[in-house]
């Protein structure tokens, strides 16, 4: 324990803060609006809502239902509040009807893309670095969870401040923890300058949600549309989904994709179903090889998408894994009536060779190799074949052409920056360069971790890292994992698990290691080495990667898609 | 040590004074906190993004790494569940999970009795 001091002290008081939070419940539940909301709140017309929520969440004369109309957010954040509600405070309510709820408080009561966009690491389930723009309250907040939580979500200041209340009746240790500083000081309290910031940076109010309310619509997506993505480690995908509309629905949506892993050529077919939240929040599931789960494909991808204001693209994030950690990053294009190139592969061409590209998109049946234009220094010899998503080119790139980055042009489709000419390998990288996986397969999932090896040139000024370095893409290398030292006699490399030859790291199991040195787990530290046999000589590079314990709670909401 | 390069170990024991003493082969990263120069330009960090693992503590030490984590995790895991310790990693006695602890007297023995709690 990272307190200890503190333990017993706090033990003390648990006894005291469960009586506290027996008031704090249902007291919060039915808090009225403060002066300052007076005129703010949105009134809920759904009878469905106020049956399922109206016995604790009392209604005022204009149909605002307290706390509830004071608040807006995400799908997700709707639904994890219903599921609060039902593992804490007893609320009866049957899937059904906690769907039509989340569906109607995540459309009246959502966010705009404007405000949903930078929140949608969240949704998305990613695990990249995340900055916030205020440190003070970045540390506030992330001691426990997401920033993500709360930039996806939009409160009056009293409500700021009964979400914070909610934090210390159910975890009193969060002011031990985070709320509260120790000690003297004339500055406000962590909590209190938090929800001084969110009230000013995250209002219920806002010229974005009045904007977006006023002309939010089912958005009519239905149709065929040019699937890219990038597998970490596996590479660029490229495909087709075929979106149509549920009957009797104008939110609900089918899906028959299609999508092969260039790298590969591994063929992939998947059928899905999905909701749109809000006029532009995709939230679907999707099957490989069927329509509902399979001992194959026993949880699916879930897929998390943002529609454009036009509808002509949507882009976003599908996965699946214990910890959402496995998935592909993934844009969709609109296929109309004109020609469509979406991405190129191979996407780096060396000077002096000779290559068959692949154009990815829509309606290229009969593109001819006259319409093929890639650029200075690169000859198109002609085109070995045509199909409506699919054109094969051979070309062949001059001794002399210059290094750098292509745009294409086909008839009047375009792709900037579709294709890289590059004469060596400078250096590999490795991806993510902080890299982080759980124990786990005995009791509790493990966390896998994908990494990849790019190579780069390091572009005209010959140096590395700098702006007009040259992404090359994915390259084979051979991983190994090597021992990062961090204390005498360190063993963790024989204990963590193993890589595979894509890149992916399988931690080993739960449990304490009887093997180890005070029963320890099968946790440690270690470097991720992948090495390039590049033409002179092997390209080193290095990511480091955290092998942890597991989390005993899963938190994330998995049915807001509706499977 | 050098002192002592004229004095062999001669039981296991005093071997082990003198392996502990020894200077380690490589860098030792958990040492070079605040002398000479580090091992890695801007140190590792936890990657962050949606992932619960924020708190420099429970995934990681305050050196971003696991040599100074409790372990095993199951030797400190009731405290966790009982004091409402790590309440985005661990459930909580106080509300969520009253009873997680109920088919499973001794964590560090009974681990594989532990459940995985969904909020």
């Amino acid at each position: 324990m990272r307190l200890l001091p503190l333990m017993s002290a706090v033990r003390r008081l648990l006894t005291g803060a469960a009586l506290t939070l027996a008031v704090t419940a249902p007291a919060l539940a039915g808090a009225q609006p403060a002066a300052d909301a007076a005129d703010s709140g949105i009134p809920i017309a759904d009878e469905a809502v106020r049956q399922a929520c109206g016995s604790c969440h009392r209604a005022d004369d204009q149909g605002r239902l307290s706390r509830i109309s004071f608040r807006r957010t995400t799908p997700e954040g709707w639904q994890q509040t219903i599921r609060r509600m039902v593992m804490l405070n007893e609320v009866a309510i049957t899937p059904e009807v906690a769907r039509e709820v989340v569906r109607y408080l995540a459309n009246n009561l959502g966010l705009a893309p404007e405000e949903a966009i930078p929140a949608a690491f969240e949704a998305e389930r990613r695990t990249d670095d995340q900055p916030y723009e205020d440190a003070d309250v970045h540390q506030t907040c992330t001691t426990c969870h997401s920033m993500g939580r709360i930039m996806s979500q939009r409160r009056t200041a009293e409500e700021w401040r009964l979400v914070t209340a909610m934090h210390q009746g159910y975890y009193p240790f969060t002011d031990f923890q985070a709320f509260r500083r120790s000690g003297e000081s004339d500055e406000p309290q962590p909590v209190d300058y938090a929800v001084t910031h969110l009230t000013e940076r995250f209002p219920l109010d806002s010229p974005e949600w009045s904007a977006w309310s006023a002309t939010m619509r089912p958005p009519r997506i239905a149709g065929t549309w040019a699937l890219t993505g990038h597998a970490p480690g596996l590479g660029a995908v490229h495909g087709q989904v075929t979106i149509a509309a549920l009957p009797g629905a104008d939110d609900e949506f089918t899906t028959q994709t299609r999508y092969v892993y260039a790298r590969t050529g591994r063929q992939v077919e998947r059928t899905g179903r999905a909701v749109v939240y809000t006029g532009f929040q995709w939230r679907g599931r999707s099957f490989e090889g069927a329509a509902e789960a399979t001992a194959a494909d026993p949880d699916g991808l879930r897929e998390v998408m943002f529609v454009d204001r036009d509808w002509q693209a949507m882009r976003g994030r599908w996965f699946t894994g214990g910890y959402d950690e496995i998935g592909l990053d993934v844009a969709l294009s609109r296929v109309g009536a004109a020609p469509l190139v979406t991405g190129v592969y191979p996407a780096a061409v060396q000077v002096g060779q000779t290559a068959s590209l692949q154009l990815h998109g829509g309606n290229l049946a009969t593109a001819v190799a006259g319409d093929l234009d890639l650029g200075p220094g690169l000859e198109v010899l002609r085109l070995s074949s045509a199909s409506p998503d699919l054109v094969t080119a051979e070309i062949r790139v001059g001794a002399d052409a210059a290094v750098g980055r292509r745009d294409l042009y086909l008839g009047q489709a375009a792709l900037a920056d579709a294709l890289t000419v590059y004469d060596t390998v400078s250096r590999i990288a490795v991806t993510p360069d902080a890299g982080m996986a759980r124990v786990g397969g005995v009791r509790v999932p493990k966390q896998f971790q994908q990494f990849e090896a790019r190579a780069f040139h390091d572009g005209p000024d010959g140096e590395a890292e700098t702006a007009d370095d040259l992404d090359l893409g994915l390259v084979d290398v051979t991983w190994t994992v090597e021992e990062y030292a961090t204390t005498f006699g360190d063993d963790d490399r024989r204990y963590v698990g193993a890589i595979d030859g894509q890149g992916r790291f399988t931690p080993a199991e739960d449990g304490p290691n009887v093997e180890r040195s005070g029963n320890r787990n099968n946790v440690g530290d270690v470097w991720v080495v992948g090495t390039y046999a590049g033409s002179e000589g092997p390209l080193r590079a290095r990511a480091h990667l955290l092998v942890t314990v597991p989390n005993y709670l899963r938190w994330d909401p998995t049915a807001v898609e509706r499977p | 040590m050098n002192h002592m390069k004229h004095l062999i170990p001669i039981n296991r024991k005093a071997a082990r004074i003198v392996a502990a003493a020894a200077p380690p082969a490589g860098d030792v990263v958990a040492l070079q906190q605040g002398s000479g120069p580090p091992q890695q330009p801007e140190g590792p960090h936890i990657p962050l993004g949606c992932s619960l693992a924020f708190q420099p503590g429970w995934e990681a030490d305050r050196n971003g790494g696991t040599a100074g984590l409790c372990q095993p995790v199951e030797r400190d895991l009731f405290d966790c569940h009982l004091g409402c310790y790590w309440p985005a990693h661990v459930p909580d006695q106080l509300n969520h999970a009253p009873d997680w602890t109920s088919k499973c007297a001794a964590a560090q023995k009974d681990w594989r009795k532990i459940d995985l709690i969904f909020p």
